[in-house]
């Protein structure tokens, strides 16, 4: 049994040489190179462009605009989950443009792209390509997103609004607050950070002017999707004669998912070109292109019984999607925000506001987390400042207010339903681990010689494996949330895997292989997976929102069954047995008191052979199946974090001395790998607390400020905390392997346990909220705010 | 343009470059050794390092050109043809690698680390590790990795 075993990673030996295989390593003799002329402005109108300098320069071979893609007829980036205002209306939508026409709407909005025989040539060229721009007014703070006077993005639209929906019962909940014991009210602003993946985006297309075949190699999480949106929206291109292959991938966290704006222009111009075009992006180019996550501004509220018991949760927020809506942008604010916004708790009552908003920022689209980190920092946050005005402790108010482990299946005011778990069991673990009394002595004594110490925790889920297609679809999705795979038996008894998930880091290679070794009684060693090649897999909704173990781990598992019943039948028939007096252990057919044998390598060479078959025609030759599984339902992750933090009021600086967490993401098929992830995670969710933040100018210039990473700050060993993990294994009950995602925690809890730590450390100063990311300069002025 | 002569892993590499090529364009491009990677443009994550006479120096902020004369060795040259070395071996052994794009550089970064005697415990080793970012691991399993990595290397 392969399953819960900590093997360590099969994908391993490559990387650790030097033999991976990323996208950039990859070029084909006679490549040309693209660069993207892009807009230094953040809303500008374009009066001209000039191509003919760049033309001119050597080694320059096309200069191309919104001009030539609409000469062309070609179509636009797509959305694929809407989300229409809670009254019925479509929402207001302005998909991304390859290449901006007109307006240009952030600072980074591509405008032209040059084709060269080489990078530098390149280069030169998109540097020689002028553009007379007439500035606009810029709005890239959210806040101000919807003011009247703000300037406004989409004129057709009249105002920067996207969408507007409420959940909830808001004159329940509002009666609720009028007779409430006590209400704490706070804006608990979630800031805009990028997902930083450390290989940056790269494209590289290849087109068979003999066969009109088109190769595309690119870094994506999700390569069927990148050719169904190709092939459909973007170049009208047929699907079939579309290959996208997705190699090694250096992190994704998200962002490799969305139909970016510079790969519809790669494989174009490859065709225009009878030649192979490639474009890798630079980091700057990354941190003003790819889609960026968060900025949300939000004032909420929280009402208590006298026994500090949640009432009610009321909580209205502006959530920006950028200057245009990328992929899955609207569901982020407009699904996974709502519906995990209570958390673990028993709250009855809610009332809920989101309005989307277009801001002259870079487009918002998922990553890691996506929607939970911004609800669980309001949660939380709220909770614990209720707990201390109350004089509850943070715990305790936690034991009176979680979902009990009986209440499950719970349904939430939403109407979303949890599937299983127990918080409170989940909860007492967190705090054992912790010794969260010997913490509390300990922030005491320290108290007592001055040093500011404080404890913050954080009770939340997740929602993974996000299915299925026809729950995905009532809520607005145009996408499926199913997988396939085909398990592929050799006639040597061998195994091929072929899946539509993708892993970037998550140890497929390792964790499929131990799900299709145990299922097909296999030596791992005998297995090999194949991912990420629309060429040879069926159809992939790939990886995104935790969904590869429990949708593609099961498409797994069933095609393996399968392939076992069909070489139980041929085994029976050859062994001239019922099947029912057959046993399979360990790669042999066994018939049941005798000593008859047959391996399973044998009826995989018989059923290749096809002469043996049943002479009837009642068998197919061959041994490989093929699965589309359709989840039933998404499930539901839980996790709880604890942070220890120390706070110099002096500078304002905050460590984060301990942290610690919980988590309870189903079966286990591999803990080494899970607790990666947890950690992993962490360190995503630590650095959106303490560093990382996507800076505008916040003024009618919009200038982007966070432009390299000297400027935008990613967490470094140092700034890391040692990790102390637990986990709980309560089975799913939505899938056969009883798995939920295990990936996500670590960026959902991270903000609100540090935000709580460090008001816990500041509270008898009069602190009682410090903005994100928590910065010296954050947690000074709190103080000085505080002092008044 | 102009010719540049490198000798990387032992081996000379010559080609005719553009002036202003730095040297992890030359070994990926035109060395082909695509194992040293770019994360950056700004020489802050590390990935890029490389050995130059032995010593760790990120190759995004070198050009080729300067490189000439001196030894320069990447993760294709301190790799066995068959198996891991001791330290990527540990690294192996602690999951100290997810999406493996920052890892040859960190194996770079450490091994200077652990010849200069600097990898002595989890402080020093997370200090050391200031010129190398990994997104994935939260780098509580490198900074494992690293001292059992040393570890093996002393008794070797």
């Amino acid at each position: 049994m392969y399953f819960g075993q900590r093997l360590t990673r099969r994908e391993d030996d490559k990387f650790l040489k030097g033999r991976g295989r990323f996208v950039d390593d990859i070029e084909p003799a006679g490549t040309a190179h693209i660069a993207f002329v892009r807009s230094p402005h953040a809303h500008a109108r374009i009066r001209g462009i000039d191509a003919a300098p760049a033309r001119a320069l050597p080694g320059v071979l096309r200069v191309l605009t919104a001009a030539d893609w609409q000469a062309a007829g070609l179509g636009a980036l797509t959305c694929v989950h809407p989300m229409p205002f809670s009254d019925g209306r479509p929402m207001n939508e302005e998909l991304r443009p390859a290449l901006a026409s007109g307006k240009v709407h952030h600072v980074g909005d591509v405008v032209a792209a040059v084709v060269a025989e080489d990078r530098y040539a390149a280069l030169d060229g998109a540097d020689a390509v002028a553009v007379d721009y007439e500035a606009l007014p810029a709005v890239t703070d959210i806040a101000r997103s919807l003011d009247e006077d703000a300037p406004v993005l989409h004129q057709r639209f009249g105002s920067n609004l996207v969408f507007e929906i409420e959940r909830g019962d808001r004159a329940a909940t509002a009666a609720v607050f009028d007779a409430a014991h006590h209400v704490v009210a706070l804006t608990l602003d979630t800031h805009r950070v990028a997902g930083c993946p450390l290989e940056p985006r790269a494209y590289l297309s290849r087109f068979d002017e003999a066969t009109e075949d088109i190769t595309l190699w690119a870094t994506s999480q999700t390569p069927h999707y990148l050719r169904r949106w190709l092939a459909k929206y973007a170049l009208g291109v047929p699907e079939h004669k579309l290959r996208v292959i997705s190699p090694d991938v250096g992190g994704g966290f998200g962002l490799k998912t969305h139909f970016a704006v510079e790969v519809s222009t790669v494989v174009w111009a490859s065709i225009l070109l009878g030649r192979p075009v490639k474009w890798t992006s630079t980091r700057a180019e990354a941190l003003m292109s790819d889609a960026q996550a968060r900025d949300h501004h939000t004032r909420a509220r929280m009402a208590f019984d006298r026994d500090g018991r949640i009432l009610a949760l009321e909580v209205d927020t502006i959530a920006a999607l950028g200057a245009y809506l990328s992929n899955f942008a609207p569901s982020i604010p407009g699904n996974s925000y709502p519906q995990t916004v209570t958390g673990l708790y028993t709250t009855p009552n809610l009332h809920l506001r989101v309005r989307g908003a277009y801001t002259n920022t870079v487009p918002i689209d998922a990553y890691r987390g996506s929607g939970r980190p911004e609800a669980t920092f309001v949660n939380e946050r709220l909770l614990e400042n209720g707990a201390r005005e109350l004089g509850i402790d943070v715990a305790e108010i936690r034991r009176r207010n979680l979902i009990p482990a009986e209440a499950f299946p719970y349904t939430t005011p939403v109407g979303r339903a949890y599937d299983c778990g127990d918080p409170p069991a989940l909860f007492d673990k967190l705090l054992e681990i912790a010794g969260y009394e010997g913490l509390r002595a300990e922030q005491r004594r320290l108290g007592d010689r001055g040093v500011r110490m404080g404890i913050g925790i954080a009770c939340f889920l997740d929602k993974s494996g996000t299915g299925s297609s026809r729950n995905l679809a009532s809520r607005g999705g145009l996408h499926g949330g199913y997988e396939s795979a085909i398990v592929r038996i050799h006639s040597d008894g061998r195994a091929t895997v072929f899946v539509g998930s993708h892993s970037h880091g998550q140890g497929h290679d390792t964790t499929f292989c131990q799900i299709a070794a145990d299922r097909l009684g296999l030596p791992i060693e005998d297995i090999a997976l194949v991912e990420g090649d629309t060429g040879s897999i069926p159809f992939g909704n790939g990886t995104w929102g935790s969904r590869s173990l429990s949708v593609g781990g099961v498409a797994i598992m069933q095609a393996a069954d399968r392939v076992i019943d069909k070489a139980r039948r041929l085994a029976a028939h050859m062994l001239e047995c019922a099947e029912e007096d057959l046993l399979y252990e360990n790669a042999v057919f066994s018939v049941r008191g005798t000593d008859r044998l047959l391996g399973f390598a044998d009826v995989a060479d018989a059923a290749y052979h096809g002469a043996v078959l049943p002479a009837d025609g009642s068998m197919e030759p061959g041994l490989e199946e093929t699965v589309f599984y359709e989840p039933p339902d998404t499930n539901d992750p839980q996790a709880m974090h604890l942070a220890v933090v120390l706070v110099e009021p002096r500078s304002g600086k905050v460590t984060v001395r301990d942290y610690f967490t919980a988590d309870d993401c189903g079966n286990i098929v591999n803990p080494l790998i899970v607790e990666g992830q947890v950690v992993g995670g962490l360190a995503q969710g630590l650095g959106q607390a303490l560093m990382e933040r996507v800076v505008y100018d916040g003024g009618a210039a919009g200038q982007l400020f966070s432009g390299t990473l000297m400027d935008y700050a990613l967490p470094r060993a140092s700034d890391m905390p040692g990790v102390r993990m637990t986990f709980q294994e309560t089975p799913a009950p939505s899938n056969p392997l009883g798995v939920k995602g295990g990936s996500e925690t670590g960026t959902i809890g991270a903000p609100a346990a540090i935000g709580n730590a460090v008001v816990d450390a500041l509270w008898d100063l009069g602190v009682r909220h410090v903005r994100q990311p928590f910065t010296p300069d954050a947690v000074w002025h709190s103080l000085e705010d505080a002092a008044g | 343009m102009m010719r540049v002569t490198l000798d990387i892993n032992g081996r000379e590499h010559a080609a005719e470059v553009d002036p202003r090529m730095l040297l992890v364009e030359f070994v990926r491009r035109c060395a082909g050794l695509t194992g040293t990677h770019v994360g950056c443009d700004t020489s802050q994550c590390g990935a890029c390092t490389v050995h130059l006479d032995g010593i760790a120096v990120k190759s995004c902020t070198v050009f080729a050109a300067q490189a000439e004369g001196h030894a320069v060795t990447t993760i294709e040259g301190v790799s066995p043809d068959d198996g891991l070395s001791p330290l990527q071996a540990a690294f192996k052994e602690h999951h100290a690698l997810q999406c493996g794009f920052c890892t040859p550089g960190m194996i770079m970064s450490a091994l200077d680390m652990i010849r200069r005697g600097a990898a002595t415990d989890e402080q020093a080793v997370r200090a050391g590790l200031e010129g190398n970012l990994c997104r994935c691991t939260g780098y509580q399993n490198i900074v494992a990795a690293i001292l059992a990595g040393a570890a093996a290397m002393a008794e070797g």
